[in-house]
Order: C-alpha cells, then structure tokens, then sequence
C-alpha cells in the first residue's frame, strides 16, 4: 500500500464510524437547540436502539446471512421497528422526566438527565443480561477493493443511510412547518407559545425524531461490530455528544460535520499517532478547538439564539 | 470456600466457565456428606467485573469473612495481582486456575499458587511457532494494555527477537474499545506476516474480524484469553478461520485422566468451556488441603496445602514449585478449522 492508499482508507474507517457519532449527535443537537438540555440518556436510547434491532433478528430467527429482496426486508424492518420503538421511548422519557421539570433549574433536567441513563442500562442489563450479545450475521461479508483500500458492504449500508437520514433532517427542519417550528422554538419558547405554537408538541416530536435516529445508528453499531453491550451507550453518547459540541451544540449540520470530523481524527489520531491514545486524541481536539473557537466548527447561530 | 472471577461484564463467559468447573467440583463433595468433622464445604461466589478495584473489594469481603478458609480466582493477572496481596496478609489460601502473568508468582506470597501455565512460557512458546514454523519474518505485536496482555506480549517479543524475527511496531488497545479498524490499517501498510495479539476474547474477536474488514492478510495468532468458544461467534467462523492461538495446559479432552470430568460437567453445564478443567482443578486441590487440614482453619489449610505432592489431577500429577506455580507446564497449541477449535501439538517454549 502507498501511503496515499492508507491515508484513503484510514478516511473510509473514519467516515464509518464517524457517520453513527453524527446520527446520535443530531439528537443532542436538535434537544439542545428547542430546551438548552443535553440529554445525558441519549446514549442509551442508541444502545436501546441496537438491542431493538436484535430483538427484532432474534424473533425473526435469523442465523444466516440472508440475501435479495429478503434482506432489504428484514433490514427496513428492523430499522423502522427500532426507530419507533425509541421514538416512543423518547416521547415517554420527554414526558415523564423532563415536562415536569420545564420551568425548574436546568441543573435538575441535567441530574434527571443521568438519572434517566441509569434505569435504562439497568433495565437493559436486567432484561438481557450483562453480558456482551451477538448479533446474528444478517449481511454476508462482502468486500471490494477500490483504489487500494477495501470497502465492505457494511460500510457502504451505514455511508448511504445515514446520509439519507441525515439530508431527512435537513430537509425536515428547514422545509416544513413542523421544522419552521423547531426552529423558532428555539429561538424563544415564550415568544412561541404567545404566538400560539403547541410548543410542548414540537419539543416532543423533536425528542422522537433525535431518538429514532440513534435507535438506527444504534442498530448500524451493533450489526457492523457484531455485538452490542448494556454499557456501550456511555462511551459512544459521550462521543457523540463530543462530535455535536464539535460542531457547535444547536447547529444540526454542525453535529452531521462534527460526527464525521471526529470518526476522522480518531482513524487518524490511532493510524499515524498512537492506537493507545485514540480516546485522549478525540477530546484533546476538541479541548484545543473550543480554546480556539468556543462555539464549535458551525456555532455562530448557536451564539445568537443564546 | 470463596470464588472470584468476572461474572458480569463482556468477560462473563470466561467467568462462567470457571464457575461450572468450581460448583462442579463442590458438588461432588457435598454428595459424599461432611468434608471436616461438623462442617460441610460451601462455596461463595463473588464477581469482580474483570475490573482490579472490584476485585480488591471482593478480596477484603472474603478475608473479612471467618467461614472462609481458602479462594478460588481470579481470572485476570490483573485482578489476581492486587487481590494476591490482600489474601497474603490474611495468611488465606488463593489458587488461581488461569491468570499467568509470571509476576505475580515472583512475589514471594506463601498463600499463593497457581494451576496453569505461566506467561513466560506461554509467549515464547508462541514465538517459536510463528517465526519456526509459520515461517514469519515481520510481526506485529498488539495486547490489551492489562497486566496479563502486556505481560505475554513483552514475553513473546522477547523470545521472537532472539529467534531473528523484524518486530515491525507494538501497539495497544483499550478493553472495551470497539474500533480497530484504523490500527488495522496503519498495520496492514507495513504488511506483517503475522499479528500476535496479547489479551482476551471481545478485543480479539473484533480484530479478526476487522482484519478482514479492511483486507489485512498474513497469519493471526493469540493467547489463552482467546480460548473460548464465542470468539469465533462475534469473529465469525470465515474471519476467524485458520488463527491459532496458545494455551495455558494441554488439551483436556485428550487427557485420560480428565475424560469422567468432561462427562460429568456437560451433563450438569453443557459443552465444556475454555477455562472450566483449571477451575475444577484448582477447586479440587483447595478442598482436598481442606480435608487434610481437618479443620476450619486458614492456617492449617495453608500448612496442608504445602504437603501436597502428585495429587493426581485432570492433567497428570501435579506439584508446585516453591514459588506456588503447577510443575506441569505444557502449552497447547490450537488452531480453527471449520468455526471450531483443533487442537494442533503440545508447543515448547526453548
């Protein structure tokens, strides 16, 4: 391999696992622009997602690698069972834990927050054991190999949906009227609810819509790594709550790039550094970007609205 | 009797192994009624989540405990390091059936012994097949960053650089760590002819199965840590055929002597895990120091234990040395073929 080659795929294995940091970071982002609270069960409701989306492959009773028509099936089922799922899961954690405490100190949303993460990890580990899980192999391992570096089919599945899952988004928030009313919800709730926006309904849907995009990054986590854990909320949330203040908390395109850009300094941090230094890498960046610029690659709207 | 190993967390099924071998063990002698005048033995299980802190707290509940007169654990070097110290000023009995980092041995504790293989026979022994018979000339060395990973890979390092062989880099990973593929990559660019990889099963699993992932070639071999059946599970049979990986002891099914055990334990468990016969093993020695010892007493249990000499066990006679490690030394050399484990040849390690 040239060094140009390994640059090449040490992009690919950044892009992969920096696409399911932007799918969960968007949640953060969206949560944190509509109510200024960062959503520490978010990472969990990913994991809830993953084991979802096995729930799902184990009720089907799938052993094998499956193909055709019979594959994309089963994959939009699961992906749109476990994005409901969480959906609902989100809608129910925005009612119970954080309506309540709307007008209370953002501190108790932020304890409530952890509070939440807990009895989901909890009650995963209670129902599904503490062990690791395998996932069933549902997608044959395909590889190719494209200007020196290889390709799998799973990195191709998880480059493609989520960029149709994230330009949904996009589109969602600056086309329609529920968006237009995301986005003047968070500019000024009050202001909102005089104007007569069902503003409690647009938090709502915004908590459903952040949690149904990491219940499928969750579910691309665990099919690419082909197993999933009741713990492996904790680290991902936090990168991905890194990769959304990255790209400026609030800003939606800011978390897609602020995923992406972290999965890429991690391949690189661990290709030309250090493997051992992966995790430090990540937040040592992040640590001297703020230093730098304090509102993230994409913050400046984030300044305004606060 | 006290036991200790990870029954929670990704390293459970390793645990679990241990604690079918130990509970079997304790069965059968509870079936043949009082093991010391007025008591009967009972064994209290405790996890350590393969994490040193809780292994330490799980140490000092044991020796906190005046029922308990001797321990079975634990599984990682690196919980039964700290752990080793803690039972050593209690004066309490510890068998560990599989940490093999040698250094915890070269601490001088009279409480200690240990049923397996150690590191420094188990890395070389390593390193004589890849650079002997696999015929590797460059290799690259990954381990775990945890006492045990370290440990073997440094051993291994040692003997291949002795054999002649081109060390091309040694990296480290994190536990818990899903990701490798960027690792993988800087070392494909240097193209090893083999990648040893020093740790346990989930971190091994991944990298097998992202070697393929991103077109890394050449041989992967391993240690005891990958020895267990779900390896090859989480790897997938396709990524992980044709790895081979050492282990601490011989081939148990191939042992005359173990071959009732292996009956009895897959009638009562299911199929036989990687560490099971060394629990089954070490549980059968602390109670047979039990029983000599007469009584409930840590000391004299522990002055019994000494007097052992060719207890006739699962692998053959066994004896310590007077650093409490097991004379036997064998090192299994294993293969997979067809998704399983093959047991290939008993390696030596000079």
């Amino acid at each position: 391999m040239t060094p140009l080659q390994v640059f090449f795929q040490q992009l690919l294995n950044g892009l992969t696992i920096g696409s399911i940091y932007a799918l969960i970071a968007l949640g953060y982002t969206m949560v944190y622009g509509v109510i200024q609270l960062i959503n520490f069960a978010h990472g969990e409701v990913f994991m809830v997602g993953a084991y979802a989306a096995l729930t799902i492959l184990l009720v089907l009773g799938i052993a094998q690698p499956l193909v055709g028509w019979l594959l994309v099936g089963v994959v939009l089922l699961c992906g749109i069972a476990s994005m409901a799922g969480c959906g609902l899961l989100g809608l129910g954690i925005e009612r119970f834990a954080y309506r309540p405490l709307r007008t209370a100190p953002r501190l108790s949303a932020l304890i409530t927050a952890i509070g939440v993460s807990f009895v989901l990890q909890n009650v995963v580990m209670l129902l599904y054991g503490a062990t690791d899980r395998r996932f069933p192999p549902v997608i044959a391992p395909l590889r190719w190999e494209v200007a020196g570096a290889t390709v799998t089919i799973l990195q191709v599945i998880i480059w493609v949906s989520s960029a149709v899952l994230m330009l949904g988004v996009q589109a969602l928030v600056m086309r329609t009227r529920l968006g237009r009313a995301m986005r003047a919800a968070s500019h000024d709730l009050t202001a909102c609810r005089l104007l007569g926006i069902p503003v409690d309904r647009v938090i709502a849907v915004t908590f459903c819509i952040g949690s149904a995009l990491a219940a499928f990054g969750g579910m691309l986590f665990g099919v690419y790594y082909n197993t999933i854990n009741f713990h492996d909320g904790y680290l991902t949330g936090l990168k991905a709550f890194t990769a959304a203040v990255l790209g400026g908390i609030g800003n939606i395109p800011g978390a897609m790039v602020g995923g992406l850009v972290l999965g890429v300094l991690e391949a690189l941090g661990a290709g030309y550094l250090s493997a051992q230094w992966k995790n430090a890498f990540a937040f040592v960046v992040l640590v001297a970007l703020l230093l730098w610029k304090p509102t993230g690659l994409l913050g400046e709207r984030v300044a305004e609205r606060a | 009797m006290g036991f200790v190993a990870p029954l929670t967390g990704d390293q459970a099924p390793h645990g679990e192994d241990m604690l079918g071998g130990a509970r079997l063990a304790v069965e059968q002698v509870q079936a043949g009624g009082e093991l010391v005048p007025g008591y009967r033995v009972a064994l209290v299980a405790l996890d350590d989540q393969r994490n040193p802190t809780q292994a330490v707290s799980a140490a000092k509940k044991l020796v906190a405990d005046p029922d308990v007169v001797a321990v079975v654990g634990h599984l990682n070097s690196s919980c039964t390091m700290p752990a080793s110290a803690v039972y050593h000023q209690a004066g309490l009995l510890q068998i560990t059936p599989v940490s093999s980092n040698p250094k915890i041995s070269r601490q001088g504790f009279e409480t200690f012994y240990r049923t397996c293989a150690t590191d420094d026979l188990q890395g070389p022994a390593g390193a004589l097949v890849a650079v002997r018979e696999l015929g590797a000339a460059r290799i690259f060395l990954i381990d775990d960053m945890t006492t045990y990973g370290r440990g073997l890979a440094n051993e291994f390092e040692k003997k291949a650089r002795e054999l002649g062989a081109n060390l091309l880099g040694h990296e480290g990973i994190t536990q818990g760590d899903k990701d490798f593929t960027p690792l993988l990559t800087k070392i494909k660019a240097l193209q090893p002819d083999l990648v040893y990889f020093a740790g346990m099963f989930p971190e091994g699993a991944l990298l097998i199965k992202q070697r393929k992932d991103v077109g890394l070639g050449g041989h992967f071999m391993g240690g005891d840590g990958l020895f267990d059946p779900v390896l090859i599970e989480l790897a997938t049979a396709e990524a992980a055929e044709g790895i081979y990986l050492t282990t601490i002891g011989s081939d148990v099914h191939a042992m005359p002597t173990a071959q009732g055990f292996i009956r009895a334990y897959e009638a009562r468990y299911g199929p036989l895990g990687a560490y099971s016969a060394y629990a089954y093993e070490a549980t059968n020695i602390v109670l047979w120091a039990i029983q000599q010892a007469g009584k409930k007493d840590r000391q004299a249990v522990l002055a019994a234990m000494k007097t052992l000499k060719d207890y006739p066990g699962l692998f053959g006679r066994q004896n310590f040395d007077e650093k409490g490690d097991s004379l036997i030394r064998d090192v299994g050399l294993f293969t997979v073929k067809d998704g399983k484990f093959a047991f290939l040849k008993t390696a030596s390690w000079d």
